[in-house]
């Protein structure tokens, strides 16, 4: 076989090979930025103070990372005796919303089992900080 | 949709994997045949039938994974095919049989899914073990280890007809542990993450807690002394190691782990002539070119020779190195598809791993995000291992490339992997 043409199908099988990474590209691409019909609506919007003491009834709208915790410093103010200066992240996360417990003493608690690991949320969990529930819409 | 852009994908890999067939009838003089067709009909039946399973059993299951095998195993088995064209037929074989048995694991776990596995902890620690030592077992016994170049990583088994099927069991000890790692932490993980002293910067969880990593230093300690084998040894070890750091959040874990790989690593070094000789050949492979530094340098020449787009297939010398089909493919890639074509391979692999622990992350179910994050580490820890020893960034392992060294079993248990990974991401958010 000539040299030339052996070169030119070396160089194909390489187009080829990155013909194949361009497409999982481009398909990962429109899985992600595609608005996703079933699951946007399902998206988490604002967290609603169901029960608490003092605060009940207040909202918070989730958008990116935010720490919620008794300090006057948290981003989130939770008025709880039972609740850690800085208690939890909650906020957008590669397209999730993402509750991720900040070694709290008394833990946090999605839809009544504590999590350690972040997790993701949904319309309708509920949040359990110290005595406080909010509710995820 | 999701499952017709897999579709798609998966075409392209298959030809990707017709092309490098045909390659080396081109090189080789004999032109296009049968070959290359019959390469093309087993990836898209091998890859098929998952994608139909997938379709009817996890139809919402991450789209990539198996396109990303697929591609893999195309360009993983054009190598072995131009090194030996007989491995390369019998690797076919085993790629119609490993995805038969990915479609079979998909079937079984229709129901439930993987949360079927969680009760059978035990069981899957004695095999996960059991597996790990069948090497062990005496020569003159029908089923019994088998011994190759220096290490007891085979079993042979006798078949009718004087005939011998020989497997690594190592390959699905790697499985049976990470589903025994994900049950046991979904259990105990509130309490391995319970620290209440410091030593220093560092919270130290209590001592009873650190049980599982010292058993697990222990079986690759044995590992290491017995079968001689370092990469199955260090693979299980950083298993444990691992998934116990990704469930708990504690760095104590890791210090602990990396301090035994330590301390085992120096005791083996003086103990162990086999391990003397791939530090040796890793540290300096040219001191002793001629012999233990001999399958390293051999891998440094391809991977030097392979410049940017490589020899072409079928145009380099890849069977200079020793094992260039199992341990050392990624160098004969490297050479004969050059820095572009090993580029495009450790994409693949970032993709594949990024996939995995995408899929443990939106998994809520504690058991399912464990095992997703279990295998995937084990996954992306022997293809880093492999690959850091053939470009000479850490000692050779001796433990295969995910999908692409030559070997039924090797992947078998990787497309077995997949097909729990699959599973695990199809409805991931209950």
């Amino acid at each position: 076989m000539p040299a030339l043409f052996l070169n030119l199908l070396k160089l194909i099988f390489l187009a080829l090979i990155y013909l194949f990474l361009w497409q999982v590209a481009r398909s990962i691409g429109r899985h992600v930025g595609a608005p996703q019909a079933g699951r946007s609506s399902k998206r988490a919007g604002e967290m609603v103070v169901v029960r608490s003491d003092s605060i009940a009834g207040q909202r918070f709208s989730i958008g990116a990372p935010a720490v919620m915790g008794r300090s006057e410093e948290a981003d989130i103010v939770i008025d709880d005796p039972y609740a850690s200066d800085f208690h939890v992240r909650v906020g957008v996360q590669d397209g999730a919303v993402l509750a991720s417990d900040l070694g709290s003493t008394n833990g946090t608690y999605v839809n009544g089992r504590r999590v350690t690991v972040p997790t993701p949320l949904i319309k309708g969990d509920s949040i359990q900080i110290g005595k406080t529930i909010l509710e995820v819409r | 949709m999701t499952r017709s852009a897999e579709a798609a994908l998966l075409v392209t890999a298959s030809v990707v994997a017709a092309f490098g067939t045909a390659l080396i009838g081109f090189t080789r003089g004999v032109g296009l045949d049968a070959q290359v067709a019959l390469t093309f009909i087993v990836f898209v039946s091998s890859f098929g039938s998952v994608h139909l399973a997938l379709r009817r059993w996890a139809p919402s299951a991450n789209p990539y994974l198996f396109p990303l095998a697929a591609f893999l195993t195309a360009v993983g088995i054009t190598e072995v095919y131009r090194i030996n064209p007989s491995l390369g037929g019998v690797q076919r074989w085993s790629l119609l049989l490993a995805g038969l048995t990915a479609s079979a694991v998909l079937f079984l776990l229709r129901g439930d899914g993987v949360a079927a596995l969680r009760r059978y902890r035990f069981l899957f620690l004695t095999a996960g073990v059991a597996l790990l030592l069948l090497p062990l077992l005496p020569d003159t016994w029908p089923i019994h280890g088998i011994e190759a170049n220096g290490s007891r990583l085979w079993v042979g088994m006798d078949i009718p007809g004087g005939r011998e099927l020989s497997f690594q069991p190592g390959e699905l000890a790697k499985i049976a542990l990470a589903v025994f790692l994900a049950s046991y932490l979904a259990d105990h993980h509130l309490a391995m993450g319970t620290t209440r002293r410091k030593i220093g910067r560092l919270d130290v969880p209590p001592l009873g807690q650190f049980g599982p990593i010292l058993l697990a230093a222990g079986a690759a300690f044995a590992v290491l002394v017995y079968q001689r084998d370092l990469g199955a040894s260090l693979l299980v070890f950083a298993l444990f190691v691992g998934a116990i750091y990704l469930a708990t959040g504690k760095l104590a874990y890791l210090v602990v782990g990396g301090g035994l790989v330590a301390i085992g690593g120096i005791v083996s070094y003086q103990m162990f002539d086999h391990v003397q000789r791939r530090v040796s050949a890793w540290l300096d492979p040219f001191a002793d070119f001629s012999d233990t530094g001999y399958q390293v340098a051999q891998g440094l020449f391809a991977l030097g020779s392979g410049s940017l787009t490589g020899s072409g297939v079928g145009l380099g010398r890849p069977d200079l190195i020793p094992a260039a089909a199992t341990d050392f493919i990624f160098a004969a890639v490297a050479e004969e598809m050059g820095l572009a074509g090993a580029i495009a391979v450790i994409a693949a692999y970032a993709l594949l791993v990024a996939a995995g622990f995408g899929i443990a992350l939106h998994t809520r179910d504690l058991f399912r995000k464990f095992l997703a994050a279990s295998l995937t580490l084990v996954f992306a820890v022997q293809s880093l291992l492999i690959m850091a020893g053939v470009l000479r960034l850490f000692p050779i392992t001796g433990i295969t490339l995910p999908f692409m060294s030559y070997g039924g079993t090797s992947l078998l248990a990787n497309m077995t992997l997949l097909a729990l990974l699959a599973r695990i991401s199809h409805g991931a958010r209950t």
